[in-house]
C-alpha cells in the first residue's frame, strides 16, 4: 500500500513526505538512458581508421581512396579496408553518427535563455548543417547523398536521419509524449533532408539562401502541424461525441 | 528414407550398437559408422563426414577422397551446384577486391590461397587484380595438401596469362603447419571450400593469424547452414539424394560425394565459425559473415589487428 500512496504523492511534489520518498526509491527502480553513457558507436580500430579517412575527405572526396588513406596512415594495409563491408558508405555513416553525437557538445542553451522550442530546433538544425561546411565536406556532400540513396543504403540512411531528428527534438527540451511525438520527428526529418539537399547546391554567401529556406520550411511545419493538430483534435471531439450519442441510444460501447 | 536416417547420425549409431541391423540405410554411410565403433583408444578423434575417426587418419582419408575426384572436380562442382559455385567464387573474389591501384613491386599484395588446388580462386584473384585494379605485381601462392589437386591446378595455370610470370606459385603443404611461409608476410589469406576438410580447423586459423601481416585479411568461403527451414528441406533432399548419385554416375565414386555432403552437415554454423575466428584474435567486420544463396555457402572474414 505504501507504494501506491507514494505514486499518488508524486503527482503533487509539494506533498511528498521524506519517508515516502525513500520507500519509493527502494520499490521503484527507474532507468533513464541519459544517466548511462552510450556505448561507443564504432569499435576503436575502425573509429581510428575512419576518423583519419574523414580528414582526407575534403581532398579526396567520399571515395575508396579516402578510406584506403585512412588504413595506410594508421599503419594498416589496403587489404584492411575489408573491415568496412559497405565501403564508402561506412565512411559516410561514421560521419553522420559522429556529427549527430557531437551536436550536444556543440550547442548548449543557457538555462535562463528565453527561447521558444522552434527557435531551439532551428539553432540545432542549423548547427548540424553548418558542420558540413566547417568540416569542408560540403563540396562532396552531393556524392555522399548519392551513396545514401543507393538501394542497399536507404534503410540505414533513413534510420540515421530519424535519429538526428530525434536528437534535435530531445536537445531542444521537447517532452511531449502523445501522437505528436511521431509527427514532429517525421516533419523535422523531412525539413532537414530537404534543406541539406538545397544546401549542397547553394552558392550564396554564408549560405544565406539555405538559412531562409530552413526558416520557410520550419514555418510551413508550424502551419501544417497546427492544422494537422487542429484536425486531429476536431476528429477526436467528433469521435467522443459519436460515442456519447451511441451510448445515449443504449448501445453497449 | 536413407537421407532422413543420415540426418540423425546419433540414432543410427545407437541402432547399430544395440544390435539392430542397419540395413535400412542405402548408402555406405551406416556401414562405415559400424566400422568406426572402435576408434583407436589412445588418439584424439575428429569427424570424417558422419564418422568419428582418429585424427591421424582423417588427413589420409581426405587425401584419398580428393585424389579420386581431382580430374572430374570442376564438372562435378558444376553439376552439384547447378553452376552456382562459379557465382559464389566470383562474389568472394569481388568482395575481397584483391590488388592495389597504385601498383609497384614495393606495395604489391602477397596472397596465400590455401586448399586452392585447382587454382579456381587464384586465377580469379589475379584476373581481378590485373583487369580491375591494373595491378601487375601482386602474387598468389597456391598451397594444397593434395599433390594430385595441385598438379591439376598447375596444368590449368598453363592456359592462363600468369604461367611463368612469377605471379603464381604452387606448393604442397599442410594448412595447419605452414613452415614455408614466414610470419607477418601475407596480405590476404584465402581458403575456399577447404577448411571443412581440415583435421584441426582451429590450428589452421591460428596458423593463418601467424602468417598474416597486421591488418591482413583472413577470408574463407565455405558451405554453411541454410537459414530458412523450407529451403533447407529442399536443399537437404538435393544434397543427400542427388549429389552422391551424381557422383556415382559421373565420377564413378559415390563414397567421396557422400563424404562431401556429410562434412557440410558437420561444419560449424555461421555464428560458431565466426566465434572461432574471433577466438583466434581476429577482428570481424560487421556480423562477421555473408550468406550466399540463403546460407548454402557463406563468406567469413577476419582482420588481424
Amino acid at each position: 500500500m505504501a507504494l501506491r500512496r507514494c505514486r499518488i504523492h508524486k503527482l503533487s511534489p509539494t506533498l511528498t513526505g521524506k519517508k515516502c520518498v525513500s520507500s519509493t526509491q527502494s520499490a521503484v527502480r527507474t532507468y533513464y538512458s541519459i544517466h548511462h553513457p552510450d556505448p561507443a558507436p564504432f569499435p576503436p580500430i575502425q573509429a581510428q581508421i575512419l576518423s583519419t579517412a574523414l580528414k582526407n575527405v575534403p581532398r579526396l572526396g567520399f571515395s575508396r581512396d579516402a578510406l584506403l588513406s585512412g588504413c595506410r596512415e594508421n599503419g594498416y594495409l589496403e587489404a584492411s579496408a575489408q573491415l568496412f563491408p559497405r565501403g564508402v558508405y561506412d565512411l559516410i555513416h561514421y560521419y553522420l553518427v559522429t556529427q549527430r553525437l557531437a551536436l550536444k557538445e556543440k550547442v548548449q542553451f543557457q538555462q535562463d535563455a528565453k527561447l521558444s522550442l522552434t527557435q531551439k530546433v532551428k539553432t540545432l538544425t542549423w548547427a548540424r548543417l553548418q558542420a558540413n561546411v566547417d568540416d569542408g565536406i560540403i563540396e562532396h556532400w552531393q556524392d555522399a547523398l548519392g551513396h545514401m540513396s543507393l538501394l542497399e543504403n536507404i534503410p540505414a540512411s533513413l534510420k540515421e536521419l530519424g535519429n538526428l531528428s530525434d536528437e534535435i527534438w530531445y536537445l531542444s527540451g521537447d517532452t511531449q509524449v502523445d501522437f505528436g511525438w511521431y509527427t514532429k520527428r517525421a516533419q523535422l526529418a523531412a525539413v532537414y533532408a530537404a534543406t541539406e539537399t538545397f544546401m549542397s547546391t547553394d552558392r550564396s554567401k554564408d549560405y544565406a539562401d539555405t538559412k531562409e529556406f530552413l526558416d520557410r520550411r520550419l514555418g510551413d511545419v508550424r502551419v501544417v502541424g497546427g492544422t494537422v493538430g487542429g484536425a486531429m483534435s476536431y476528429m477526436g471531439w467528433i469521435a467522443g461525441n459519436g460515442l456519447g450519442l451511441a451510448r445515449s441510444w443504449g448501445m453497449k460501447v | 528414407m536413407a537421407s532422413r536416417l543420415l540426418l540423425r547420425p546419433s540414432r543410427a549409431l545407437a541402432a547399430s550398437s544395440a544390435g539392430i541391423s542397419p540395413t535400412r540405410a542405402l548408402s555406405s554411410c551406416a556401414r562405415r559408422l559400424q566400422q568406426s565403433q572402435s576408434p583407436e583408444e589412445d588418439g584424439r578423434t575428429t569427424h570424417f563426414g558422419f564418422e568419428t575417426v582418429p585424427e591421424a587418419e582423417k588427413e589420409a582419408r581426405v587425401g584419398k577422397v580428393f585424389s579420386s575426384v581431382a580430374s572430374s572436380y570442376d564438372t562435378m562442382n558444376d553439376l552439384m551446384s547447378l553452376g552456382i559455385h562459379r557465382l559464389w567464387k566470383d562474389q568472394f573474389v569481388r568482395s575481397l577486391n584483391p590488388g592495389t591501384r597504385t601498383s609497384s613491386p614495393g606495395n604489391a599484395w602477397s596472397i596465400l590461397d590455401i586448399a586452392g588446388g585447382t587454382g579456381d580462386i587464384a586465377f580469379r584473384m589475379l584476373d581481378h587484380a590485373t583487369n580491375i585494379n591494373g595491378d601487375l605485381h601482386s602474387k598468389v601462392l597456391v598451397s594444397d595438401i593434395n599433390p594430385d589437386m595441385l598438379a591439376e591446378g598447375e596444368k590449368r595455370s598453363l592456359q592462363t596469362p600468369y604461367a611463368n610470370t612469377g605471379r603464381l606459385d604452387f606448393k604442397v603443404g599442410n594448412a595447419e603447419k605452414l613452415d614455408f611461409v614466414e610470419s607477418d608476410s601475407i596480405d590476404l589469406y584465402t581458403v575456399a571450400f577447404g577448411i571443412r576438410n581440415f583435421t584441426d580447423k582451429e590450428a589452421a586459423i591460428h596458423e593463418a593469424f601467424r602468417v598474416l601481416k597486421p591488418g591482413g585479411v583472413f577470408a574463407c568461403l565455405e558451405f554453411s547452414h541454410v537459414d530458412s527451414a523450407l529451403f533447407n528441406m529442399v536443399y537437404k533432399r538435393w544434397s543427400f539424394g542427388a549429389i552422391p548419385l551424381i557422383g556415382q554416375v559421373v565420377a564413378g565414386d559415390r563414397d567421396s560425394y557422400q563424404y562431401l555432403v556429410e562434412s557440410i552437415e558437420k561444419f560449424p554454423t555461421q555464428e560458431e565459425f565466426t566465434g572461432m575466428i574471433e577466438k583466434a584474435g581476429f577482428m570481424v567486420p560487421g556480423k562477421g559473415y555473408e550468406n550466399l544463396t540463403g546460407g548454402i555457402a557463406s563468406i567469413h572474414k577476419g582482420i588481424k589487428p
